[in-house]
Parts: structure tokens; C-alpha cells; sequence
């Protein structure tokens, strides 16, 4: 911040949850015992899946807990490709997928979005018979867009069980619509799906890194051979159980806040002239008229952060969180003082 | 694929000859012509020879041969106490005494000279690399290829396919000045064999029926840096806006989840769309027929998470607007120039482009020497006929930033900074001929 010149500094650039945790998560983090920081984690995280097992009314065997989702995503892609071998994901969404698969000497072959949401008629035309992986970001970031079980039903069908279909689920505690398709439900039909959720968005734990895979026991299984144990620290395991335990009144709660915040930037951008992008998720793309990251510098240089879009294939446009109104009007405030002036 | 040929050897000049064996063998293995063959065998020996004698007795030379489709290299890793290689410098003229003695080690005049390019980077300590190249000569571009009917959609894509990259370099060649051209694309097959071995990426626009419609390519410039030329459309002037902002998305979609920080040009084309890139000032272009302004353009590919560069109190003041302009952190710690300098010889890389009529330095060692090595390169170079001389001087480094004052004393004006253009961030000073 002494860096920045300013001295408050709002986060608006990883999508956290600016609600924080669940208070039972708040409470087990303030009660944990200093002592304990001397004894080693649960490595497979038992009691975590335990509870994870009973909230999803599935045996603790098929999740598989890691150091943030991005972990999930490492094991998943080394337990199922080889050299040679590619996944399939979009060109505009989350990175992660296509960095681990490049970085891995996995050819990640993406596919083009359209009207802003995932295009399955293109992402089927992008596989191939070495494609072991569809990475599916449902809903998509940064877009918000997401497919319906219908579309997502048709989509499993057409892939017929050639390849394992990853939906990431990052985001779907934000979702309220009975159309969208619960993963942990298309699962019991589709073997070859794989589920992944986070403890970093709505549950407000992005500090502690805990994020999961859930699937068949075979897939998981295979999976877990490739994990390293002992990934996720003590504190991210009791925290994580506690938030999900106790998520009712959080979860609507944060809802309330990204819906007010979603039509309170949705006015602003429209009243600045600048087009904008947003659905599911506690996120709103906007296009600006200047380079992104240009703006990324103005707007921190008045307590702003926010996230840019080049990196995400979409130059000028920037990624704002959904937040509490003193950030969301400071934001809309310095946005109005910066493109005033140029 | 490139051939790698590694050889440690004693700092005894008795080996030198399998130096030049390997030497021949690679560049015949590239298919060089006898005359590059020749200068990468004497590059080779005389830098050898030469390192033989300064470094220290008790430590070994490493030698790493190169060989890529179009050049080979050489690298000599090696330590040495009180390293001077004054006679590397570009300005450096070689005299006879009354005794007809030599005023300079010959060898390694010769060496810097056969060599297309050199660069010495310390390592730390007494720790040195010294590396020089010499490339493959490549036939001139035939006539520009003829004018043809293009028809809608564009579209643009990354590109690898030689034949359609000559043709698309040729065609650049002849339809934008030299000024904004990679100097490969006068010899486009050479452009096409630097894409075969990595140095340069490119996308192409094509038109309906594939007609390669435009080009723009990048090189690496730095880790965290690249540095793009064009857009280049050869569309009818209509189209031109739409092709080239086509060639600009797809260049940034290619690059966005690269691991680097920034892309910028020196030579971008007018014909780059609008919103895309920042101004980072200009250069002054001097040419036979008068001067022109060439805006220099960035764009960052991700947030800028804040740098440390070191500044001279000469350049101080001048970074600080820059980085204020840009709105841009920066930690500026004071680099005082040196009371007094152990080594009597500074050292500057030169490259040189003919057809753009630019000289390119760039600081290697700081010496005693300093202000007269510094005329000495703006006098032979523009007894050359270079009218555009340029210095590039890397922030990163305190003992390089110390140099502003010298630098600027010697007729050299701060004109941009380029962030993140090498280890951080370049400062970029132009000789400007009569003030
Ligand atoms: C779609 C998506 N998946 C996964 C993650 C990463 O989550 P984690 O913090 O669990 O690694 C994010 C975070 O931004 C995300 O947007």
C-alpha cells in the first residue's frame, strides 16, 4: 500500500468474499489453540470429506480435498494425461487449466466462446481422440455465463464417455436458478464426471486454501495417486467444515450483497457509456476505453484494485468482485474521476 | 532442433584448434557458406585465445556450441580477476608504435569484428559469459510479390508455415519502410528460419481464400518482455483498419498466458489500431531526408505489481516523471557513479542495422575510460554513417544506471523508459546530433 501512496487499499480483483466466513468458520478460527500449530494436519483430511460426504449425501471415498481448487486441477491433469495426450477447454475463462496442462507438456486446445458463455458445439469440435480431458467453467469466469441442464445434459451425452468432463463449480453458491445443473447430482449419471469446488469464494476462505474434487470412486481413486498428502494445513481442514455447516444464512446473506453491488455497477457502467458483461458469480466484466492494465495503475493509485483482462483474452476489458457498497462506490467513484480526465 | 556441443577445457590456447574443429563441423552442419564458416572459426579462436590469457590460471574455460537453423553461437564461460576486453569496443582503433607494435590486442579487434554480435554478461564475482553469434547469409528478397484481389472475411491466426511467412515478409519489405521491418525481412527465408528456431512468433491475417493478408511478429526481448513489429497489411487501404486490429487481437490472445509482463514496439506501424497501447514517448528517426518522430507503444499483459530500478542523480528526476506519467510503482534507489574505477577500459556492445541506419549500445564493463570510449563510438559511428545512435541501459543493474551522468555528458538525451524490457526496466537514450 506505502507503495501505492494510499492507506486503504479495496480488493476487488480475486473475487473473494468480502462478507469473510461463516461465523462458526470465524469462530473456529478465532478458538484455534496455538499449540496445535506444532501437530501435522490430517493427511487425507478425513473429517473434512466426512462432512463433505454427509452434505452431499455421498461416502467420504469420492472427494478428494487439496491446497485450493488450482491443486485439484495439478492432479486431475497429471493422473489422467500423458505426453502426447490434450485437454479441451475454452479460450476465454479460467486460466489455470491451460497453464498446468502447458506447463505439463499437455496440448491445451481451446475453444472459442460464444455470445460470451462456452460453445459446445465447439469444444466438441475441439477434441480429438487423444483429448483426456473437458475442463468446463459452469458459470464461466469471467463471464458469468453458464449452461442449463439441458445444455449441459446434451453436451455429456455427445461426449459419450471418450474423455473426463470437469465441471468446475467454483462459483455455483452464487447461483439461484432451478435450471442450473448440480454436479454432484449430473455425476450419479455420467461417470466420467468430475466435480470441483472451493472453499475460497462464497465460503470466504481463500487465505487457507482448500478446494476439492468429487467423482466416482474409481476416478477419484486414480486421482489420489497422483496427490500429494498433507497438501491442506489444520486450520483450512476445521474452518472449511465449520463454513459448511453453517452456510444457510451466509450464503443468502452474500447473495444479497452481490445482487445489490451487481445492480449498483450495472448503473454505473451503463451511466458512464461502458458496455458490461455479468451473471452468475460474484463478479461484472466491463469494457473500458483504455488499456486495462493502463486503468489497473490509475485506479490503484486511488485504493483500488481490480483485475485485468488481457490475460484472460479479453484486452480492455476489466474484472470487477461484487463487494460491499463503500468498495463499490469507490470504485465507481474513481472509475468516474479517471476516464473523466482522459 | 538446435545442436548443442558443450567442451570444458584448460586456459591453454593448445586447444583451440578442437575449438575450431567443432567450430567448422557446426557450421557446416547449418549449411553456412565458406566466408560465415571462416569468421565463426576466427570468432572462435581468437576469443578463446585471448580469454586464455586473462583467466585465472586455476579455473577452466566452458565452451558451448550452438548451432540453429539460421546462425551458430558460441559461449565461453570463465573466471577472470581484472577482466578488461577494451579492445571489443566498437570504437576501438588499432595503431602501430614506433616499433611497429601494436597499440591493441589484434585477435580480439578481429574477434569482435567477424562476429555479427557479441555480449558479455557478469554473472557475479569473477564469474563471466561471453557470447557472440555469426549468422547464415541469406539470398535478398526477390521482387514483391504482385498485387492480388482479396475478398471478406479476414481472420488471423498464429503462423509457422515457411513459405507463407516469406512471402508475407517479402510483401512487408516492400510495402512499409525499413524502419518498421525486423531486418530478416529483407531476406525473408532467413525471417522464416528465425520462426523455425524460436526467435521469432508471428500470426497472419489471410483473407477469404487464404491470401496472406498481414503479418505481425514478435522476439523476445528480456524474461519478461516482448517486442512486436507491425502491424503490416497489404489489404487494399479499406481493409486496412480491420485487418490490422484482427492481427492485434490475435496477437494478444496468443501472448495474454505467455510468462512475461509487457509487449512494446520501437517501430510500430502506423496502421496500429487505436485503445490497444500506450504511449511511451518517441524517438527521433534521422534520415537522409529530413527527421520524423517514431512513437514508441506498450501495452502490459497483466497488473504491474511494482519494480525496484537504481538511477543516477542525472536521471533521477527524469525517471520520476516518467513513472509518474505512467502512474507506474517504482522503488527508485540512488546509484552513485563510482569514485574511482579499478578498470582502465569500459566496454560497449554495438549492433548495427544498415538499412535503418541505427546503431544499438550497450554498456558490458564501466572503466576509466568511460568518456572518451563514448566519443570514440559516436565518432567511428557516424564516420560510418549511422545517423540514428542509440543506448540502451538496464535499470536492474546499480554499477549500469550509474552511468546516466557520463552518458548524458556525452551528448546522449534520456528519451523513454521501456518497463520491463530487460531484467527490468530499460532506459532508452538517444545521441542527438547538434544540441
Ligand atoms: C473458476 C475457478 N476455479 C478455481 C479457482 C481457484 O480456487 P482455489 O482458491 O480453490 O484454488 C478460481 C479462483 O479464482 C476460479 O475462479
Amino acid at each position: 500500500m506505502r507503495q501505492y501512496g494510499v492507506d486503504r487499499l479495496y480488493r476487488l480483483n480475486n473475487n473473494e468474499n468480502a462478507l469473510g466466513p461463516p461465523p462458526a468458520a470465524r469462530e473456529v478460527l478465532a478458538a484455534f489453540p496455538p499449540e496445535r500449530g506444532a501437530v501435522y494436519p490430517s493427511g487425507d483430511c478425513f473429517t473434512l470429506r466426512q462432512a463433505l460426504g454427509e452434505k452431499f449425501s455421498k461416502d467420504h471415498e469420492r472427494f478428494l480435498v487439496g491446497n485450493g481448487s488450482c491443486e485439484v486441477i495439478t492432479s486431475v491433469i497429471k493422473a489422467f494425461c500423458q505426453p502426447g495426450d490434450n485437454i479441451v477447454t475454452a479460450d476465454k475463462t479460467f486460466a489455470v487449466y491451460e497453464w498446468v496442462a502447458a506447463f505439463s507438456g499437455i496440448e491445451p486446445r481451446l475453444a472459442p466462446l460464444r455470445d460470451y458463455a462456452l460453445d459446445p458445439e465447439a469444444m466438441l469440435a475441439a477434441m480429438n481422440d487423444k483429448t483426456k480431458i473437458i475442463f468446463l467453467c459452469n458459470p464461466n469466469n469471467p463471464t458469468g455465463t453458464w449452461w442449463s441442464k439441458a445444455t449441459l445434459e446434451r453436451f455429456l451425452r455427445a461426449v459419450d464417455g471418450r474423455a473426463v468432463v470437469v465441471l468446475d463449480e467454483a462459483y455455483i453458491e452464487f447461483v439461484d436458478s432451478p435450471d442450473f445443473p448440480d454436479g454432484m447430482e449430473v455425476m450419479e449419471r455420467h461417470p466420467n464426471v468430475l466435480v470441483f469446488r472451493t472453499f475460497s469464494k462464497m465460503y470466504g476462505l481463500a487465505a487457507l486454501r482448500v478446494g476439492y474434487v468429487c467423482g466416482g470412486f474409481e476416478a477419484v481413486d486414480f486421482v489420489k495417486r497422483t496427490h500429494l498428502v498433507y497438501s491442506v494445513n489444520s486450520l483450512g481442514q476445521l474452518a472449511a467444515k465449520a463454513a459448511l455447516e453453517d452456510d444457510g444464512e451466509h450464503i443468502a446473506a452474500t447473495r444479497r450483497m452481490v445482487a445489490q453491488a451487481g445492480e449498483f455497477l450495472r448503473s454505473t457502467f451503463d451511466s458512464l457509456g461502458l458496455e458490461h458483461v455479468s451473471g452468475a458469480g460474484n463478479f461484472i466484466m466491463a469494457r473500458v476505453p483504455v488499456p486495462d492494465t493502463l486503468l489497473y495503475r490509475l485506479l490503484i493509485r486511488q485504493g483500488v484494485m481490480i483485475r485485468t483482462m488481457t490475460g484472460f483474452r479479453f484486452p480492455n476489458w476489466i474484472r470487477v468482485t461484487l463487494a460491499l457498497e463503500p468498495a463499490m462506490e469507490a470504485f465507481a467513484k474513481a472509475l468516474r474521476q479517471t476516464l473523466d480526465k482522459r | 532442433m538446435d545442436t548443442v556441443l558443450s567442451l570444458a577445457t584448460p586456459p591453454d590456447s593448445a586447444f583451440a584448434r578442437i575449438l575450431t574443429t567443432a567450430a567448422e563441423a557446426l557450421a557446416q552442419s547449418r549449411g553456412l557458406g565458406p566466408r560465415e564458416s571462416m569468421r565463426f572459426q576466427l570468432a572462435v579462436e581468437e576469443f578463446f585465445t585471448h580469454l586464455c590469457q586473462v583467466t585465472d590460471a586455476d579455473s577452466g574455460i566452458r565452451a558451448e556450441f550452438t548451432a540453429k537453423s539460421h546462425q551458430v553461437c558460441v559461449s565461453f564461460r570463465f573466471q577472470a580477476s581484472d577482466l578488461c576486453l577494451g579492445a571489443l569496443n566498437a570504437s576501438c582503433a588499432c595503431t602501430l608504435d614506433g616499433d611497429g607494435e601494436a597499440s591493441e590486442d589484434l585477435g580480439l579487434i578481429l574477434a569482435g569484428r567477424v562476429a555479427d554480435r557479441f555480449r558479455l554478461i557478469h554473472e557475479g564475482g569473477d564469474s563471466f559469459m561471453l557470447y557472440a553469434e555469426v549468422d547464415k547469409a541469406y539470398p535478398a528478397a526477390k521482387a514483391a510479390p504482385s498485387a492480388i484481389t482479396f475478398k471478406h472475411p479476414y481472420h488471423a491466426a498464429p503462423e509457422q508455415d515457411p513459405d507463407r511467412l516469406m512471402h508475407a515478409a517479402a510483401w512487408a519489405a516492400a510495402r512499409y519502410p525499413a524502419w518498421h521491418c525486423p531486418a530478416s525481412f529483407q531476406t525473408p527465408s532467413k525471417f522464416a528460419d528465425m520462426v523455425k528456431a524460436g526467435q521469432f512468433s508471428c500470426v497472419l491475417a489471410q483473407d477469404a481464400a487464404s491470401h496472406p493478408a498481414g503479418l505481425l511478429c514478435w522476439a523476445r526481448s528480456g524474461e519478461k518482455g516482448l517486442s512486436f513489429s507491425g502491424p503490416f497489411v497489404f489489404a487494399p487501404q479499406s481493409d486496412v483498419p480491420e485487418v490490422a486490429r484482427i492481427l492485434t487481437d490475435a496477437f494478444l490472445a496468443s501472448v495474454a498466458r505467455e510468462k512475461v509482463e509487457i509487449v512494446f514496439s520501437e517501430r510500430a506501424t502506423l496502421d496500429t489500431p487505436a485503445g490497444y497501447f500506450e504511449a511511451l514517448g518517441s524517438l527521433t528517426r534521422y534520415a537522409p531526408e529530413g527527421e520524423s518522430d517514431q512513437p514508441v507503444l506498450y501495452r502490459h499483459l497483466r497488473e504491474d505489481l511494482g519494480e525496484t530500478v537504481w538511477a543516477d542523480p542525472a536521471l533521477e528526476e527524469f525517471l520520476r516523471a516518467v513513472y509518474d506519467r505512467l502512474a507506474m510503482c517504482r522503488d527508485v534507489l540512488p546509484a552513485h557513479p563510482p569514485g574511482s574505477l579499478e578498470r582502465k577500459r569500459s566496454l560497449f556492445s554495438t549492433t548495427m542495422d544498415k538499412e535503418k541506419s541505427l546503431a544499438v549500445l550497450r554498456p558490458l564493463l564501466d572503466g576509466q575510460d568511460m568518456a572518451a570510449n563514448l566519443a570514440g563510438h559516436v565518432r567511428v559511428l557516424t564516420e560510418k554513417g549511422f545517423l540514428n545512435l542509440m543506448l540502451y541501459m538496464d535499470l536492474s543493474h546499480s554499477w549500469e544506471a550509474a552511468l546516466a551522468g557520463r552518458i548524458m555528458a556525452a551528448g546522449f538525451k534520456p528519451r523513454l523508459v521501456l518497463p520491463f524490457a530487460g531484467r527490468s526496466d530499460v532506459a532508452v537514450f538517444q545521441y542527438a546530433p547538434n544540441c
